[in-house]
């Protein structure tokens, strides 16, 4: 049965659609036929991960939303960008970056129901395994609906004490939303903390488990979003935990 | 409302967005929206206005949980559909034996617009047919004709949790074009069932039927009834508890026009529709359904909508008399804890 995945964050800046491009592509890479959408309106930014231009970019998830076309064109396959061939397919659908189309969802808002509705005639028309949800941070209706619909949620908090406080907010909303699985996911951890003892301390205060710690990496930081990460460092230590947190994905 | 529960609330609107049945209604949608057999009724020039693809699926749990897909929002008229809802006002305004010696409860297998009468008692067979409905009307209690109009709105609006507007130019259409119902009601008064206020009774029946609902008032229409005559959200009572089951009764054995005996065996569940395209059906103790879609059937009723009516009875184990385990267990396609089939 195929799942769905939403990747949320209560703030910004926790690296939510790095960490989202990263974990699935990983996944793509083991074979998998996996969707990803940038439901981050305001503010939507995974598709410069996969080197989309927006010259490139055709249909846009906002299309879909004011019922100007059918979700299924909205999809565009960047397999070729993050080197997934064979079996393996990773297809994106973006949110448009023109300011005035930003501008029009944000003033005329859209209907949640039919995000719902667009995704499960996503994974049917494409066959997906996992779609995987990039949302807005901090909350709001569509975040709301994402947690609603997802089989995982992970939930991106950074080492910090207004990350702590809002995953808080978020945990009680996700438990209030009946989640399926939620999973923590520490990210941007400074190399000089000891990472085992952030991990056991973040499960005991949230009583959830944390699946991944990652650490600050300045190859990470250095490659500043020209592409995914884990496509063009393989071997790297970061790469190889997103790799496991995949395998936990496949598995669980 | 405090903090939580707007939270609550906010959960539980999206967990119904979310959830297995609002998907399945979606695929009801899609699977009956190519179906395009029948049409709009035609009568009077407003009515035939409606967009043959217009068209809304609405379910509301007892526990106020609103499922919608389509268009739900889209306003029409109710026409029949009042009349249930009415002849419980009259209940409430007369008591049970007062109403039922001016209109019987029996069906008929006769047009909803025949001019017939019981022959001993003289009384109209029930009040889902124009006469019946008319007889009841006559019973709405006020001073004039302004404040019985009143009555019956605020009755609406204890069910569905709204205020309600009349569509003007189809109130004024039936009551330019309504030479038969006029026939009917002094064939009435001519037995005696029917006071001589004929003129503001006429009026009032007009104006009940020219009301403007959309498919989730349907909805919360037979939710209110399901749930004992409290609307499930806003919890207000909109019926005596003790007149329920003689409206919702009798939605059973009369509410489909001249196909109800085959409605009851098939669907079975309680039921009105009207020619503006809606029909609601109650599910005793568990959930109400509206829908909207104004292609019609010979017999008036709305063809997509008897379809959705039909699956969901068959696939939920809805109908009132079924005994086999269905095919969906509808608790666990509410709460989410099902199968959904991403």
């Amino acid at each position: 049965m195929p799942k769905v995945i939403a990747i949320h964050s209560y703030r910004g800046g926790t690296g939510k659609s790095n960490f989202t491009a990263n974990l699935a592509t990983s996944v793509a890479l083991q074979g998998h036929r996996v969707g990803v959408v940038d439901t981050d309106l305001p503010s939507p930014g995974i598709h410069i991960l996969f080197g989309l231009e927006p010259e490139q970019t055709r249909q846009t998830l906002n299309h879909y939303l004011w019922g100007e076309t059918p979700i299924e064109e909205t999809i565009h396959d960047v397999s070729a960008q993050v080197g997934v061939e064979g079996a393996g397919k990773l297809l994106l659908v973006p949110s448009s970056v023109k300011a005035d189309d930003i501008a029009r969802i944000l003033k005329h808002g859209y209907d949640v129901k039919l995000m719902n509705d667009g995704f499960r005639a996503l994974v049917k028309a494409h066959q997906l395994d996992y779609l995987f949800i990039d949302t807005h941070p901090g909350l709001s209706k569509e975040t709301f609906l994402s947690i609603a619909i997802s089989h995982i949620l992970i939930l991106i908090l950074r080492p910090d004490k207004q990350d702590y406080q809002g995953t808080a907010v978020t945990i009680d909303v996700a438990r209030q939303l009946n989640v399926r699985k939620m999973l923590l996911a520490i990210n941007k951890v400074y190399s000089s903390l000891n990472l085992e003892a952030l991990k056991q301390k973040v499960e005991e205060t949230y009583s959830e488990t944390v699946a991944g710690v990652f650490p600050l990496a300045e190859e990470v930081v250095q490659l500043a979003s020209e592409g995914v990460f884990c496509a063009k460092y393989p071997d790297h230590e970061v790469s190889q935990k997103f790799c496991n947190l995949a395998q936990q994905l496949i598995e669980g | 409302m405090s903090e939580m529960g707007d939270l609550q609330s906010l959960a539980s609107s999206i967990r119904a967005v979310a959830s297995p049945l609002r998907n399945y209604l979606t695929d009801l949608h899609h699977k009956y929206q190519g179906l395009n057999e029948g049409a709009v009724a035609d009568y009077i020039p407003e009515l035939a206005l409606a967009q043959p693809e217009w068209f809304g699926i609405c379910v509301v749990t007892q526990e106020g949980q609103v499922f919608e897909v389509g268009n739900c929002d889209q306003l029409f008229t109710i026409q029949s559909i009042s009349k249930a809802f009415v002849f419980g006002l009259a209940l409430e305004d007369h008591g049970r034996d007062y109403v039922n010696c001016k209109v019987s409860v029996e069906p008929t297998g006769d047009a909803f617009n025949s001019i017939i009468l019981d022959e001993t008692t003289n009384r109209p067979y029930n009040p889902m047919v124009n006469a019946g409905a008319i007889a009841t009307t006559d019973l709405i209690q006020g001073k004039n004709g302004t404040e019985r109009l009143k009555r019956v709105l605020e009755m609406f609006q204890r069910y569905t949790g709204r205020a309600h507007d009349i569509n003007v130019p189809v109130f004024m259409s039936e009551k330019a074009t309504g030479y038969r119902n006029r026939a009917m009601s002094y064939l009435m008064l001519n037995f005696g069932m029917v006071s001589e206020k004929i003129d503001e009774t006429l009026d009032l029946y007009f104006q009940q039927c020219s009301i403007m609902v959309n498919a989730r008032d349907l909805a919360m229409l037979s939710a209110t009834l399901a749930n004992g005559g409290i609307n499930p959200v806003t919890k207000e009572r909109a019926l005596d508890e003790r007149y329920v089951q003689d409206v919702v009764s009798v939605m059973l054995t009369c509410g489909m026009y001249d196909a109800s005996g085959e409605w009851a065996y098939r669907v079975g569940m309680p039921a009105k529709s009207g020619v503006g395209g809606g029909i609601t059906a109650v599910v005793p103790g568990q959930l109400g359904i509206g829908t909207f879609s104004p292609l019609l059937d010979a017999k008036g009723n709305s063809i997509r909508g008897i379809k959705v009516c039909e699956d969901l009875a068959t696939d939920f184990g809805l109908h009132l008399f079924n005994a086999a385990t269905p095919k969906h267990n509808l608790q666990e396609w509410i709460s989410g804890s099902g199968d959904d089939d991403w």
